[in-house]
């Protein structure tokens, strides 16, 4: 059963929670939180009691409706009590990063002039009180675990959130009616919650979320996969980010969904496993880590569990594969199947908690279209999602059945997508926020007629699949004029097991080129296999055979890429690129520019008819000298 | 919900009076055949105090800890924990007096997990029969409830929540000491005696240790002897320091009057 309710003027976050109150009441469980050992479930009144209290608390502190209140919290059910309970009084809540240094705690305070900090533990009052001098601002700190802070008893600018609810309790009492009058004044249009963007140029900017944007997210989310009241999401991203705001607030509250709350950040996989969710979306690293982890666990099994393992994997290919031919697997593939389910799939799923997943999506850096598969082929429905914080969350999701391991899907019902002249991608839906935090200049220029602008280049292919090529400031055009990213390109390149690193080139050129370090470790393992032998990597580098491998690779990648995005020309670099040469920043980032400058002869030739160039290059040794070397750099041709 | 956690009940729920420990060594000579390992010490470490107890290698630390937790007998000398003459009591009636401690060299049960190396500690307070656990009833039950709700406890205070269920064996050193310093608090002791809880542990969990024991000791009221070489900690949380050298106690007051007192720097730094 899905509840539906009106789409009204005046439905707000706490309005929403009370109404799913009088529908799922005592009947479902609307938290669920680890503590000592075992899961302790509240239901949905038990929610409303204790969102009342913790809105009666801060009413009674002083927190007035407009005003701003920050929260500093983990992912514990404190953190909606009070993020509802600050809206219920038509207070705006920021929740920031507890990792963050005081001097990040004081920035985001002094801007948002927030009146009360509600505050994790220990480690976040100490921050607090160490900047205390420049946030005259903040009346009062709350905070929420007591562990270590008997000594801090006697300051008067903290308090326990116990006493906040127990304030909340008597002010209750005394004016039994001033919660439903408050809840009541809100309006659908009123911003709820404002979230920190990570601001590409390095200041970050506040969206502002209304409640309506939030509770359309909800509603989305709940139509587009038909969620129901009772099913598992497992909080484990920071309540800082868009995810867990958007399912926290939006989805959970729409839908009727259960919020599981893990007892510990390193306890996650283990509370995982116990509550089995039913949806989860997280970053493409969680899934690689996973798949990795399966993989070595898989390879210290027994020789029986082993055997199997690989022959369950590859039914599944063989039937994920028929299905991406747009064939219906054979009858044979499709009966061994349903046998490797039981036998493998199920077990291995339910090992590592996602036997319950009826949806699990990745989200943010590309994923290794390997990595997808391998889900897939195991029976788990991983699919690519799309969003961002000013359009309310994530938007974009690849239906079932249609997962390509290039494209971030099609739009959640009730929002619209479309491309401008210059390939931006635009988004209009209910969910879009409603600007920036006192910046009316980024706010004007982030909307275009009501259409928000991503700032993402993308494109829809052949089936109406958005694919995003990259963040609009980094794309480049080619001769013609055609834009593309070469970081997309790269990280297509980087997918391929024998590819460590790759340089894109092609502004203002006719064809795109790459230049591509081989991963030495594999290509090694790849060579031993075949009886090759090579010494160094300069060596390796410069065999035939490896020169087929990458070459066979990239016409693989090519034939994923549009046309004009294809590798015709590329070149396997004698050395690596290496920080300490200056051609990799600390972060193992590709510094373009100035591999330009030291290539270019390379590079020229690439955009030339010849086949082979002589070059001169300098390498640094281990020991600091540098050394000079004079080798033939062959220019290789690709198909696809 | 952590808004009301920060209360482990085996520190809260402890009365002034069950909490009160006072220890007192008269003159405790200890020999090993012709070594005297310790020569006439006297001590007194008062209720509610963190007392520690440094020295070089080899000064006798540890044999001292040894005589009051009744791991070696005194050859002569006198030792009272509230009173009461304990010279001649074993260790594992030493337990039952209130004084529960943690080893140099762990001890724990490696093949066990976590949580049930610390629930062991809390035998003490079992007071099922034998024929009643092997019938598992009802009382039973809610007895193992309450001393697994009190470990629980504990491991949240300790943040030991994710090793819960692993063997003792497969957890890195430093967390160890940090299940031994759980499992003794389970025995409720009056005096906890810690021997060197922070050897071999990095700056992070020497922090959260340092943490531990200052919260116990200042906010629950825990009285506590230490035995410690990382001067750094030992001078920082203790309110009182004796110094041991070659078994005999060269100096004793707070952490100022330790660091100038001439003895001990001659036997530090000469």
């Amino acid at each position: 059963m899905t509840t539906a309710f009106p789409a009204e003027q005046m439905l707000t976050l706490p309005r929403l929670l009370s109404k799913q109150a009088e529908v799922l009441g005592r009947d479902a469980v609307a938290i669920r939180e680890k503590a000592y050992g075992v899961w302790h479930a509240y239901n949905w009144e038990d929610y409303l009691r204790y969102v009342r209290h913790a809105a009666l608390g801060l009413a009674s502190l002083g927190v007035r409706r407009g005003e701003n209140v920050v929260l500093v919290v983990n992912n514990h059910p404190e953190w909606l009590f009070s993020e509802l309970g600050a809206q219920a009084i038509g207070a705006v809540t920021i929740n920031l990063f507890t990792s963050s240094i005081p001097e990040e705690l004081r920035t985001s305070l002094q801007r948002t002039q927030a009146v009360l900090v509600v505050a994790q533990d220990q480690e976040q009052v100490d921050k607090l009180i160490e900047i205390r001098a420049r946030i005259p601002q903040v009346r009062k700190v709350v905070y929420i675990d007591p562990t270590g802070m008997r000594s801090y008893r006697e300051e008067e600018w903290l308090l326990s959130y116990a006493d906040l609810l127990r304030a909340g309790e008597e002010r209750d009492r005394e004016a039994p009616d001033l919660f439903s009058r408050e809840i009541a004044r809100g309006n659908a249009k009123d911003i709820a919650l404002m979230i920190q963007t990570s601001g590409t140029t390095g200041v970050s900017k506040l969206a502002m979320l209304s409640h309506r944007s939030m509770i359309a997210m909800g509603r989305q989310w709940t139509e587009a996969i038909a969620l129901q009241p009772g099913e598992n999401w497992l909080s484990m991203s920071p309540p800082a980010w868009i995810v867990d705001q958007m399912w926290g607030l939006g989805v959970s509250l729409y839908s009727g969904m259960t919020m599981n709350f893990p007892e510990t950040p390193e306890t996650v996989t283990e509370d995982f496993r116990e509550i089995g969710p039913a949806v989860i979306i997280t970053a493409s690293r969680f899934w690689e880590d996973l798949a990795s982890k399966i993989r070595v666990k898989m390879a210290d099994a027994g020789w029986l569990k082993r055997r199997l393992f690989h022959c369950a994997e590859a039914i599944g290919a063989a039937a994920i594969s028929a299905r991406d031919n747009g064939r219906e697997p054979a009858a044979a593939t499709r009966l061994l199947r349903r046998l490797a389910n039981v036998v493998i799939y199920r077990p291995l799923l339910d090992r590592i908690g996602c036997a319950g997943l009826r949806n699990a999506y990745t989200g943010g850096h590309p994923i290794s279209p390997e990595v997808i598969r391998f889900f897939q082929a195991v029976g788990m429905n991983l699919k690519q999602c799309y969003g961002l914080t000013e359009a309310g969350g994530i938007f974009q999701v690849q239906p079932d059945g249609e997962v390509k391991p290039e494209t971030v899907g099609k739009p959640l019902p009730g929002v619209q997508v479309m491309m401008n002249e210059d390939q931006e991608v635009l988004v209009k839906s209910e969910a879009l926020f409603s600007g920036y935090y006192r910046d009316f200049q980024n706010t004007e220029k982030a909307f275009h007629d009501g259409w928000l602008k991503t700032g993402d280049a993308g494109y829809l292919d052949q089936d109406g699949h958005l694919v995003i090529i990259g963040r609009r400031e980094d794309i480049i055009k080619n001769k013609t004029g055609q834009a593309f990213s070469p970081d997309f390109i790269e990280t297509r390149l980087k997918f391929s097991p024998y590819i460590k690193e790759a340089v894109v080139f092609g502004e203002a050129r006719p064809y795109i080129t790459a230049m591509v370090n081989i991963d030495m470790e594999n290509v090694g393992n790849w060579a031993e296999e075949r009886l090759i032998p090579f010494t160094t990597y300069l060596d390796l580098s410069q065999q035939p055979a490896v020169e087929e491998l990458v070459q066979r690779e990239i016409a693989v990648i090519n034939g994923q890429l549009p046309e004009m995005m294809k590798i015709r020309k590329f070149l396997l670099l004698y050395k690596l690129l290496d920080a300490d040469d200056e051609e990799l920043t600390r972060t193992g980032k590709v510094r373009r520019r100035f591999i330009y400058g030291v290539y270019l002869p390379l590079i020229e030739a690439m955009y030339r008819d010849v086949e082979q160039v002589e070059t001169r290059g300098k390498v640094r040794y281990r020991d600091g000298r540098i050394g000079e070397i004079t080798t033939n750099v062959r220019i290789l041709t690709t198909s696809g | 919900m952590k808004a009301y956690r920060g209360q482990p009940a085996i520190f809260a729920a402890r009365t002034e009076e069950e909490r009160r420990a006072h220890l007192e060594i008269r003159n405790v000579c200890l020999n090993f055949g012709g070594i005297k390992a310790l020569n006439n010490i006297d001590l007194q470490v008062a209720n509610g105090e963190l007392f520690a107890v440094i020295g070089p290698n080899g000064a006798g630390k540890t044999s001292l800890m040894n005589c009051i937790t009744g791991f070696y007998r005194a050859a002569s000398g006198q030792i009272l924990f509230n009173g009461r003459d304990i010279t001649h009591l074993r260790a594992h009636e030493l337990v039952r007096v209130g004084i529960g401690r943690t080893f140099q060299n762990i001890e724990l049960f490696p093949g066990m997990t976590v949580l049930a190396n610390m629930l062991l500690a809390r035998h003490l307070y079992c007071n099922y029969s034998f024929p009643g656990a092997a019938l598992y009833l009802p009382s039973v039950r809610r007895e193992e409830v309450r001393h697994r709700k009190l470990i629980e406890e504990l491991i949240d205070f300790l943040e030991m929540q994710s090793i819960r269920q692993k063997t003792v064996a497969s957890l890195p050193y430093g967390l160890m000491k940090r299940v031994e310093l759980g499992r003794a608090l389970a025995l409720e002791p009056r005096l906890l005696v810690l021997d060197e809880p922070f050897a071999g542990m990095t700056l992070e969990e020497k922090e959260d240790m340092v943490r531990f024991i200052t919260e116990i000791n200042s906010a629950w009221g825990q009285t506590i002897i230490l035995v410690e070489h990382d001067m750094a900690i030992v001078m920082s949380v203790s309110h009182r320091i004796a110094v041991l050298n070659f078994g005999e106690k060269i100096a004793e007051g707070t952490a100022e009057e330790v660091r100038q007192h001439p003895e001990v720097i001659r036997a530090y730094l000469g």
